[in-house]
């Protein structure tokens, strides 16, 4: 639980305003329709949706992601408006995206892309004796064998591996804000359990977490401050984390029903 | 070294051919060879865009009067087992003078082309390689050619002759100035039984180099050659690699990288000729290729008659860093047994994969070193089978340095 709750003075992390996000190659279809969300150094945000609902557009908008047109309003980071800023100027600002499809480098290594990773964000190369003490320590955190950091980046990863990865890059960058795009999925239970773990245990006060998921199980392990309700590209309901345990036992059906949306259209 | 030869374009002729093989004291087969390939050069025509290795890059204005055939400055630099040769062509002319005579032109004769035909008649002084049997270089040989000159001709000339189980690394590192220069290089590699060979081709060109190089390969049974070739610098590239895999379960794998920008133009020919059964080849020639650059890859997969159970594949790949630079792949399968066991070729063309680069640039790269890194990244596959200190991280080095002020 963190102790972010009830600081409602904090300066936002991350603030998104009347959000409409389209695909850029198709702008006819407007996926994310006016989202607001407000997230506070420290507190864990989970979006919930159906599949479809606009979950992973609306992480990758964030994140910068040229993939998406911004149609309307605004992204601020660190109170600065960054709805028109690249992404990699996002992440240096310190927003990391964890991605639900992790992309395969091949030739380039893990070490090698969080070394320079550490550069781009602080502008220098990170000193090596540092470097390595800080990876063996993450690397132990998510219980992933040493030699893992010498291979291609997510090249020839199992699913499990690429989730493992991500949070090990996470570790590494230490963001002020993590975008989880559906790190649960495709992992077996205890590879779940790792990754979560890791999570928790990489998780500051100062850090700021979103977490994507369709499934409420990864809130056993990662206790959610807020949760919010994706459905058709805008947020339908937001509570505490019983939200999330009234979706695991009844489904999204009767909030869809609620809505006047056809029940079990979208699971 | 003769003086008098008159104007540059007489150099090519016959008579200054003898005449600057009698100023170095060759015997008299080789000075004949010589007169012989500078009349091939004489009636050679050059290569016109209806031959099909040709059609991409062409070379009909190409002036060789305007090259003067130079000594370049050729160090080698090995430390050769017992029994073992490695040095100068020259040097060896004495003790090792009937490998030479047999060796030299046995894969690729003068009459074969005019820019054979110019190497064989002028090739100033090259490398031997002898590794007799079951003898193993424990260290790579690297022979460095540096032509500080410009407006001069250069003739790069290796033989790597392998006896069986033999194992050597031959590293082959090229140099000039930003001045015009010409390089018409011959590399024959002779591998007997189970002789494994592995060439590498570090050219370090200046701007305005032109190379027309040949590198051609006998393989015995077992025997396995590797050639990677990186291609960074010089203005044009045009290199033919060809191996015979003769004896029966002889291997070779071809791989070459090519980073270009601006006008370069890079142009790539195998043929992978399986004569013996069971024999196995790989090509894998890779092009990224910035500002107004070009890269043409033309491959054939031959498979004989005789060469029952055989295995090949090639590809070739080009990520497109511009919108003005283009590529052209052909690569070709002539297969005449039946019994083939797989042969796979495949081509690609096109702009860096945008996923890549978002997931990068979301870990905090520009675009820019994004594109560095993939490109180094994509480029490391080269090296697969050649593992020699400091040449990876040197690659790399070099693709970001070459990408820091490309047109992208």
């Amino acid at each position: 639980m963190s102790e972010a709750n009830g600081q409602e003075s904090a300066q936002p992390l991350l603030e998104v305003r009347d959000l409409r996000v389209s695909v850029a190659a198709d702008p006819e279809i407007e996926i994310v329709r006016g989202v607001d969300l407000t997230v506070r150094p420290g507190e864990v945000h989970a979006l919930m949706g159906p599949n479809g609902s606009g979950k992973s557009t609306l992480a990758n908008a964030i994140a910068g992601s040229p993939e998406y047109a911004v149609d309307g309003g605004e992204v601020h980071f660190q109170g600065e408006d960054i709805t028109e800023s690249t992404a990699d100027a996002r992440a240096r600002m310190g927003m990391f995206l964890s991605f639900q499809y992790p992309t395969p480098i091949p030739g380039v290594t893990m070490v090698n892309l969080l070394r320079m990773a550490m550069k781009a964000r602080s502008g220098e190369e990170p000193p090596a004796r540092e470097f390595l003490g800080q990876l063996r320590e993450v690397l132990q955190t998510l219980r992933i064998e040493e030699d893992f950091a010498r291979r291609y980046v997510n090249d020839g990863f199992s699913g499990g591996e690429k989730k493992r990865a991500e949070i090990l890059q996470l570790g590494m960058l230490k963001p002020q804000l993590a975008i989880l795009d559906e790190t649960d999925s495709g992992l077996d239970v205890d590879a779940l359990r790792t990754v979560a773990e890791g999570v928790n245990a990489l998780h500051n006060p100062k850090m700021g977490i979103l977490l994507i998921t369709h499934y409420q199980r990864i809130l056993n392990y990662i206790t959610p401050d807020f949760v919010h309700v994706l459905v058709d590209g805008r947020i339908v309901r937001s509570g505490g984390a019983d939200l999330a345990h009234r979706i695991e036992a009844d489904g999204y059906d009767p909030i869809l029903q609620e809505l006047g949306e056809p029940a079990g259209a979208a699971t | 070294m003769t003086t008098d030869a008159g104007t540059t374009t007489d150099r090519y002729a016959e008579a200054a051919v003898i005449a600057a093989a009698d100023g170095r004291g060759e015997p008299g087969w080789l000075r004949d060879r010589r007169a012989e390939a500078a009349r091939a050069f004489d009636a050679t025509p050059l290569p016109t865009r209806a031959l099909r290795p040709w059609r991409y890059t062409d070379v009909t204005g190409l002036d060789f009067g305007a090259f003067a055939p130079t000594a370049a400055a050729l160090s080698i630099d090995a430390s050769v087992p017992d029994g073992a040769y490695t040095g100068t062509i020259r040097d060896a002319l004495g003790a090792h003078e009937a490998l030479l005579r047999d060796g030299l032109g046995s894969l690729t004769p003068a009459t074969e082309g005019k820019f054979q035909a110019a190497n064989a008649a002028l090739w100033d002084d090259g490398v031997l390689v002898h590794a007799p049997a079951r003898t193993v270089f424990e260290e790579p040989v690297l022979a460095e050619l540096d032509v500080p000159e410009g407006d001069a001709a250069v003739f790069p000339r290796v033989l790597v002759v392998a006896g069986e189980q033999a194992e050597v690394t031959v590293v082959l590192r090229l140099r000039s100035t930003d001045a015009p220069l010409l390089a018409a290089g011959v590399v024959e590699i002779e591998a007997a039984q189970a002789a494994r060979v592995r060439l590498l081709i570090d050219d370090r060109w200046g701007a305005d180099t032109q190379d027309y190089t040949t590198v051609r390969a006998r393989l015995g049974r077992d025997a396995d050659l590797q050639v990677a070739s990186l291609a960074i610098g010089g203005r044009v590239i045009k290199q033919t690699v060809e191996v015979t895999l003769e004896g029966e379960g002889a291997n070779s794998a071809i791989r070459a990288v090519a980073l270009g920008d601006e006008d370069q133009h890079f142009d790539f020919v195998t043929l992978q000729d399986h004569t013996g059964p069971r024999t196995t080849s790989d090509v894998e020639v890779k092009a990224a290729l910035a500002g107004a650059s070009r890269s043409i890859y033309y491959g054939i997969t031959r498979v004989g008659e005789d060469a029952a159970g055989a295995e090949a594949n090639q590809q070739n790949r080009n990520l497109l860093l511009s919108n003005s630079s283009k590529a052209d792949s052909d690569p070709v399968l002539e297969i005449l047994t039946a019994d083939v066991i797989r042969c796979g070729h495949g081509a690609t063309v096109g702009p860096v994969d945008e996923e890549a680069l978002f997931y990068l640039q979301s870990r905090g790269l520009d675009r820019r070193t994004s594109l560095q890194l993939l490109v180094s990244g994509f480029f490391q596959t080269v090296l697969r089978d050649i593992r020699l200190d400091g040449v990876a991280e040197e690659l790399e080095e070099t693709v970001f340095a070459k990408l820091a002020r490309a047109e992208l």
